[in-house]
């Protein structure tokens, strides 16, 4: 048995692909990345200068080179999330707690807090019992507080870092953000419908069911939509695929993920304009990018 | 996945053990219908009676669900299996394995042993015939020393029953 694990694991080296999971689907519809400085247990890497993944692409397409050098101009560097399906759930939490930490934002931490208790009404009036999800609600709620200094419990960078590749913290605030995803769609379903059966022939219901609320699946723009306008903070997201203009002319696009505030401004983080939180995607899979 | 036969032996965590006391009490507040859980001192391991449906294939049929939970309950999904004798069912091997894809890939820590009880009786309820998978003997065979059904990879390919 134990050979037989080596040899999965070597096999795992040599695939693009590191997953808990096997894709369900026939075609590759994951393109997940393994670092150098992914340690093969690890979450999360180091922060990483943006030639690093220009070094990946040495010998690949010139396009993606060209992008690459485009980003620079921008993006400073780069950290990598395992691709195990919870990427961009991950990256999210990492950059949000990580700006909190550096900012000192405590506004931003009230804010933020008040729409956590909305996300929990959210959840009981769609019938989910208090237990499923509290002790997730919770684990949250420590990690804001305990970024902000000044506290007993406060925590340093190198500390942050730390819980995130810790499983036992990382994967419970991955899945908190599954629950406030989940509920912010079953609330808006109206809203969310038209966009779901463009994903999936699947209703809601069944679409949070299999999509959101399990560990390892992966997110499209349906999570990201719902999990910003659940918590009211703005998502960069810098696309990096082999994508150019009819012209010919090489750009990289972006999207601003920007909460609607439903009227009440207070709901949603300052910065839209520019949004804290910048994610790259590449088809597949979620990284946290830096801006300069 | 690793070995999760292993893992359902080692104890619960905390986080596990305080999930499952909440999850008791509901269920002796709220038990789903058609079941009964004979409590144990045992929070790892829940024998839990499963009746079938009236106007089903099963009904007033009588059977057991063994519920095993891992230590990091309910991030790990648990192991169901039904005990000796398992219902003639298409999609439940005489070794008393379950195929549904929320006991494996698809299970979440928003389901609870009521929910997943709950989409048991509903397959069971939506049988049309008594009897086993096509590769029942086939797959009991392989499953011999005690192997758990999380480490067989399933192929959830009918929804319908």
């Amino acid at each position: 048995m134990q050979q037989h694990s080596d040899i999965r694991d070597a096999e795992a080296h040599k695939l693009p692909f590191l997953g808990d999971k096997a894709p369900a689907l026939p075609f590759p519809l994951s393109i997940c990345f393994v670092s150098s400085l992914l340690l093969p247990n690890s979450s999360l890497s180091l922060q990483e200068p943006l030639s690093a993944l220009a070094a990946e692409y040495q010998s690949g397409s010139p396009i993606l080179l060209q992008k690459i050098k485009l980003l620079s101009d921008q993006y400073a560097a780069i950290r990598r999330t395992r691709g195990d399906g919870n990427c961009f759930f991950r990256s999210f939490m990492f950059a949000y707690l990580e700006h909190i930490l550096q900012t000192q934002d405590r506004t931003e931490v009230d804010r933020v807090k008040l729409n956590v208790e909305e996300c929990r009404k959210t959840l009981q009036s769609l019938g989910y019992a208090d237990f499923t999800f509290e002790d997730f609600f919770a684990l949250f709620l420590e990690q804001l507080d305990n970024a902000l200094q000044g506290n007993d419990d406060s925590i340093s960078h190198e500390e942050l870092v730390t819980r995130s590749r810790d499983q036992s913290v990382s994967d419970y605030i991955v899945m908190f953000f599954r629950f406030v995803t989940s509920g912010e769609i079953r609330k808006r379903s109206a809203f969310f419908e038209p966009f779901i059966l463009g994903l999936t022939n699947a209703t809601v219901e069944q679409f949070c069911k299999s999509s959101v609320e399990p560990m390892g699946e992966e997110s499209d723009h349906v999570h990201i939509t719902a999990l910003s306008d659940a918590l009211g903070v703005p998502i960069r997201v810098v696309y990096l695929d082999r994508s150019s203009c009819d012209t010919g002319e090489v750009a990289v696009n972006h999207h601003d993920f920007v909460p609607a505030s439903d009227g009440n401004p207070a709901k949603v983080a300052e910065g839209t304009t520019k949004p804290f939180v910048t994610l790259l995607y590449r088809p597949g899979h979620y990284d946290i990018l830096y801006p300069k | 996945m690793t070995s999760s036969s292993a893992t359902a032996r080692k104890a619960l965590s905390k986080i596990a053990c305080n999930r499952l006391q909440k999850e008791l009490v509901e269920w002796q507040v709220n038990p789903p219908a058609g079941f009964k859980h004979k409590v144990t001192d045992n929070l790892q391991r829940w024998v839990i009676e499963v009746i079938g449906a009236p106007g089903t294939l099963y009904a007033n049929d009588t059977y057991q669900l063994q519920v095993d939970f891992p230590e990091h309950y309910p991030m790990e999904a648990p192991q169901v299996i039904f005990l000796h004798p398992a219902p003639l069912h298409p999609h439940i091997y005489s070794n008393g394995h379950i195929c549904l894809d929320i006991l494996y890939d698809s299970w979440s820590p928003a389901m609870t042993v009521s929910s997943v009880c709950i989409s048991i009786l509903s397959m069971l309820s939506s049988s049309t015939v008594k009897q086993r998978p096509e590769d029942n003997d086939r797959y009991v065979k392989n499953c011999r020393n005690g192997r758990s059904p999380k480490e067989t990879r399933w192929w959830f390919h009918d929804d319908k029953v």
